[in-house]
């Protein structure tokens, strides 16, 4: 058995290897071990454009005796750990609650969950199940609503045995709730109190006939108690204290202050509650700092006797929470007489099953939800004394006591837990406390001779409680019954406020930073997308990826910029703009860089202006609820002649495209009227081309048509001032001319295009011309040449280009350009482009036309 | 008789919702509910390599990162915090510091109520850069926004290149607030984040933050009942329910 040695708890090895645990055992481990996971069922919810794969599962608790449906969140897929699952809603199955399918259209794959007062939560569902352990729809439907049947519509559930407290664990605060329920060691001590319970059967008497002090019962002990709780029964005749209420509240305001004044020297005292039900009350004094820290000071009360009603006999109980403990007095005056031992164990059960304290508004703490229980009173349990046996002579020793007790029904009666289940009482050592002759320590010496008997207890429940004395008080004589006492120390659960706070700070610390350590993450394979060289009307494109590696699905997208209206610049263009990816998965995303005719001006004013002339863009992707990610595109424009302005043209001395990028930025800023030539060669070299050829050439433009196959050819032609044959055709060049005219930020004939359209004659219109910067107005009137001679020739129609060549030259920045803006460019152009008397073309300066034929 | 028993039942069941509506609603004594009253968005700025990240990762995760790698984008974290017994959840960018995504960097600020200007003690050039960062922080955020000056890596005392008193002249000449920090001891590091908070709330008691505004840079959550907190109040929370 060599691999059996590596398994020291396993005898053989395939019960030691690993189980491959099902769902459903996953989702049990979430939860306690009184709570159990019935069914699970797989759905999912839509938010956004998002699906989010979840689990609903059907749970009940034990405690709780009630049913809720958790639904979770996969973090991961398929499930490895209880870790995976994160709780987004829980639905207690109340009264209220609800699971709704579409009825209008039945063969829809979505229900609602809805309690209380929530708006409904929208589920789908696929009917084919992927998890062997998850229930298909109908049996989830029927489970859920059977659960909810047998919960309310049967009987009328009994409002204590119900709750969904335990869910408190699994809301959105249970999460802190319960790491500091975890932690509690480390902020919970122990702080000792005194608790100084008595109990006195006053047979009736009003207690101003009693002159004496009370101190020896109230006062016993060294050390000042914290808290009293003394019970009296027979406070007065029951029959006579129904009749007359108020003097019964008076006998009993008597007794608080008689006793009030009778209590320990050393502390001062205050009553923090008494109750009572006719002659039985029980009074809980404390000490009078102690009283900030008791809350929660709940009473009530079991009427016994006469028809289990009147009350003359029965308890009253006080039940508080003193720091982090909650503690519990019952008085009770149970059935008397030596036959009843029955009657006085089903009082005892009636009490300690009935009596309720309220909480939220309901009756439901009993007496036995309490850390420490303190269960005093007239319990009238006898001395039970086999038949023919004498009764003991003198009472004063110890082993008579222990004799006696013997014979105590009550400590029989607990032995076969017939009554008083886990209390426990101290040893007796004092004498019976009755029945005695009124004013004497002798016993019973009337008619009936009443046995000897232990009537009055004090008996205890709960942790940390250890008693210091039990005694019967002889001297106290105005009663049949001895007074009873018996003092405590016990260990009250206490919060350290530092402590507390210590921990409560490392709790939430924990839980943000495991909110932050679950924020969703990509990771992107590049943070720098190189484009190098990029030229103008040659796209380019490049790929790179993103891939999620976190244990959840992550949304991504690009963030639209301010700036821009759009995630990126108009000569990039991402696909796609944004994603979902699955645990594990990536993508790959495509940038395409494309300086064309739409986006060139852009990037040239860009380049003026940037820092860094090589980053074309920055683009931003976000991850959902997470960071986001800034990924710099790169790339060197390669100048061209197109988009630069006429006058930035005149400047240069060799082609542009010998021009880097950064002398060319120098150019572009560069505004001093230096100018080389007239007007661009790259102009003139179309021009010349173009005046040869024959035929309509200018038929339509618009410049977001793509170009023609040659453009590029001729795009290099003209940015190397070539002496090569034109390599396109006429139809390119005139498209290139176009191109040339109207690509540049300004139009041609800016800044004066609104006097120019507002014109109205040719001599008009030429005052501001002559106002043009030179490169502009040579090329103007190059044009206008160059047009007029083709219009006259009869190759083109002067309508026509007077149409797209004003729209060029006086196109309009401006949104609310006129409603006769074309006919008005039309108009402009016209008057230049008419053949009229040379003269007035050829005159002017020394920069005509003619001077350029080189 | 079934009649009765029906609306006997009726009874209870509004009973029931009680329960569920008050296990929800009730403050709690062993455990305040997990919840926060107002949202703060802050921002931290300042040059590369001043120990943006590392700032926020030592107040929100409490460690310290030696080779914490530039941020290339924006990175964010959240913590919750008390200010005068009320939980603010403070919801903090940190931004990449390089030059040439200053432009990008840019469209954060809106809307930040806090703003954690850094700079390191032993790079001047990072000190005297912050009258950019400054203008920035004043033209993009508005006025009421809380600018909070650090001088971090002050366990670096060896290297240092800006005298405490030259940066606090800074800071108190431009109405700043000031501390010197260190991301990897921790020092003053809370103090900055919670100084700067209170003095957000400071801001929203007294009036000078306006909550409607859409840019305040804090959110208020009117719907929760303003809670008690877990220390000083629990007692009084604890008489008007019994979770």
């Amino acid at each position: 058995m060599e691999r059996g040695s590596n398994y020291p708890n396993g005898g053989d090895a395939s019960a030691a290897a690993v189980p491959v645990k099902t769902t459903l055992s996953i989702v049990q481990e979430r939860f306690k071990a009184d709570e159990t996971v019935h069914l699970i069922f797989e759905a999912y919810q839509i938010k956004g454009q998002e699906h989010i794969e979840g689990l609903l599962a059907l749970v009940s608790s034990a405690s709780g005796g009630t049913y809720a449906i958790i639904s979770f969140s996969l973090l991961r897929n398929p499930l490895t750990a209880s870790n995976d699952l994160k709780i987004n809603k829980v639905f207690p199955i109340n009264a209220s609650f609800k699971l709704t399918t579409d009825s209008k259209a039945p063969k829809t794959e979505q229900f609602d969950l809805c309690t209380d007062d929530d708006r409904p939560t929208k589920y789908y569902y696929y009917s084919m199940r992927t998890d062997p352990a998850a229930v298909d729809f109908n049996e989830f439907c029927a489970k859920v609503n059977s659960c909810k049947k047998t919960m309310w519509d049967a009987e009328l559930p009994s409002e204590a045995a119900l709750n969904f407290r335990w869910l408190d664990d699994y809301r959105e605060i249970g999460e802190v709730k319960h790491e500091l329920k975890k932690r509690e060691s480390e902020y919970i001590i122990y702080k000792d109190i005194i608790v100084y319970c008595a109990t006195w059967n006053v047979n009736n008497k009003p207690c101003w006939d009693n002159k004496n002090t009370l101190r020896p019962w109230l006062a016993s002990g060294k050390k000042a108690p914290d808290i009293y709780a003394i019970g009296l029964q027979e406070l007065e005749n029951t029959a006579r204290a129904m009749l007359n209420g108020n003097q019964m509240q008076m006998f009993a305001t008597q007794w608080v202050r008689k006793m009030l004044e009778n209590l320990h020297d050393d502390m001062e005292y205050e009553e923090l509650q008494s109750v009572r039900l006719s002659g039985i009350m029980l009074t809980i004094f404390v000490r009078k700092n102690l009283r900030q820290h008791i809350v929660r000071c709940r009473v009530n009360s079991v009427a016994r006797g006469v028809f289990n009603t009147l009350g003359n006999k029965g308890g009253v109980a006080v039940s508080f929470q003193l720091n982090e403990a909650s503690i519990c007095f019952v008085n009770s005056h149970l059935a008397a007489h030596m036959g009843n031992v029955a009657e006085r164990n089903d009082d005892y059960k009636a009490i300690d099953d009935y009596m309720r304290f309220e909480e939220n508004g309901l009756q439901v703490r009993t007496i036995n939800d309490h850390d420490h229980i303190f269960w005093l009173g007239d319990l009238n349990y006898r001395i039970q004394e086999p038949n023919g046996q004498q009764r003991p002579g003198p009472m004063s020793d110890a082993q008579t006591f222990e004799l006696m007790l013997q014979y105590d029904q009550l400590r029989t009666e607990m032995s076969y837990e017939r009554c008083f289940k886990g209390y426990t009482e101290g040893e007796i050592k004092f004498a019976p406390t009755y029945k005695y002759d009124v004013g004497t320590d002798t016993y019973d010496t009337g008619e009936k001779q009443r046995a000897p008997a232990y009537c009055d207890r004090v008996l205890w429940k709960g942790k940390l409680i250890e008693q210091l004395e039990y005694n019967g008080v002889m001297e106290i004589r105005e009663s049949d019954h001895k007074p009873v006492y018996a003092i405590f120390r016990v260990k009250i659960k206490t919060r350290d406020d530092d402590k507390y706070r210590k921990v409560l700070a490392e709790v939430l610390k924990a839980v943000d930073k495991r909110e932050n350590d679950s924020q969703p993450q990509i990771t992107t394979d590049r943070l720098n997308i190189e484009f190098g060289v990029v030229r103008f009307n040659e796209p380019a494109i490049r790929d790179f990826n993103v891939s999620n590696d976190c244990p959840q699905n992550v949304d991504f997208e690009f963030k639209v910029k301010d700036s821009h209206n759009d995630i990126c610049e108009k000569w990039l263009h991402v696909d796609p703009r944004g994603d979902s990816l699955m645990i594990d998965s990536a993508r790959s995303i495509r940038v395409r860089a494309l300086v064309d005719a739409n986006s060139v001006t852009g990037l040239l004013k860009m380049i003026c202006t940037a820092v860094d002339k090589c980053v074309l863009d920055i683009l931003i992707l976000h991850v959902r609820s997470g960071r986001d990610i800034f990924i710099t595109v790169t790339g060197e424009y390669q100048p061209s002649c197109f988009g630069l302005s006429m006058e930035t043209l005149c400047r240069t001395e060799r082609p542009i495209g010998e021009y880097t990028l950064d002398e060319v930025k120098q150019l572009m800023l560069d505004v001093t009227p230096g100018y080389r030539v007239p007007m661009p060669r790259e102009y003139f070299l179309l021009i010349d081309y173009l005046h040869n050829q024959r035929g309509q050439l200018f038929q339509s433009y618009d410049r977001r048509q793509p170009l023609s196959s040659q453009f590029n050819a001729v795009r290099d032609w003209l940015d190397s001032w070539s002496n090569d044959p034109f390599p396109g055709t006429p139809q390119t060049a005139a498209e290139a001319l176009l191109l040339l005219l109207d690509l540049p930020e300004q139009a041609l004939l800016e800044p004066f295009v609104d006097d120019l359209l507002a014109s109205r004659s040719k001599v008009d219109a030429e005052r501001y011309i002559d106002l043009l910067s030179d490169p502009k107005r040579n090329v103007f009137k190059h044009l206008c040449l160059f047009l007029c001679d083709g219009v006259e020739r009869g190759d083109y129609d002067a309508n026509n280009v007077a149409t797209i060549f004003g729209r060029i030259l006086l196109r309009s920045s401006k949104c609310n350009v006129t409603i006769d803006y074309h006919s008005r460019c039309n108009e402009f152009m016209q008057r230049f482009i008419r053949i009229e008397s040379p003269d007035t073309l050829s005159g002017g300066n020394g920069h005509g036309g003619a001077s350029l034929q080189t | 008789m079934d009649v009765k028993l029906h609306k006997m039942r009726g009874v209870v069941n509004k009973l029931y919702e009680r329960i569920d509506y008050l296990i929800e609603n009730c403050p709690n004594m062993t455990a305040a509910p997990y919840n926060y009253n107002y949202i703060f968005k802050y921002i931290i700025i300042g040059d590369m390599g001043v120990g943006k990240s590392c700032l926020l990762h030592q107040f929100t995760e409490k460690k310290f990162m030696a080779n914490c790698p530039h941020t290339i984008g924006v990175e964010f974290g959240t913590r919750i915090i008390e200010v005068d017994d009320k939980k603010i959840k403070l919801q903090i960018w940190d931004t990449a510091g390089q030059e040439r995504f200053r432009a990008v960097t840019r469209s954060y600020y809106r809307g930040a109520a806090g703003a954690l200007m850094v700079y390191d003690i032993t790079r001047r050039s990072t000190y005297n850069h912050l009258s950019s960062w400054l203008t920035d922080t004043r033209n993009l955020t508005n006025p009421s926004t809380v600018i909070f000056l650090i001088g971090n890596k002050s366990d670096l005392e060896s290297t240092r290149e800006v005298t405490y008193e030259e940066a606090k002249e800074f800071a108190d000449e431009n109405g700043l607030m000031f501390l010197e920090a260190s991301a990897m001891t921790g020092q003053n590091v809370e103090e900055a984040f919670l100084e700067t908070a209170r003095k957000i709330y400071q801001n929203i008691q007294e009036g000078r933050l306006d909550l409607n505004a859409s840019e305040s840079g804090v959110q208020h959550r009117p719907s929760q009942p303003s809670r008690p907190s877990l220390s000083s109040e629990a007692t009084h929370a604890k008489d008007q329910c019994s979770c």
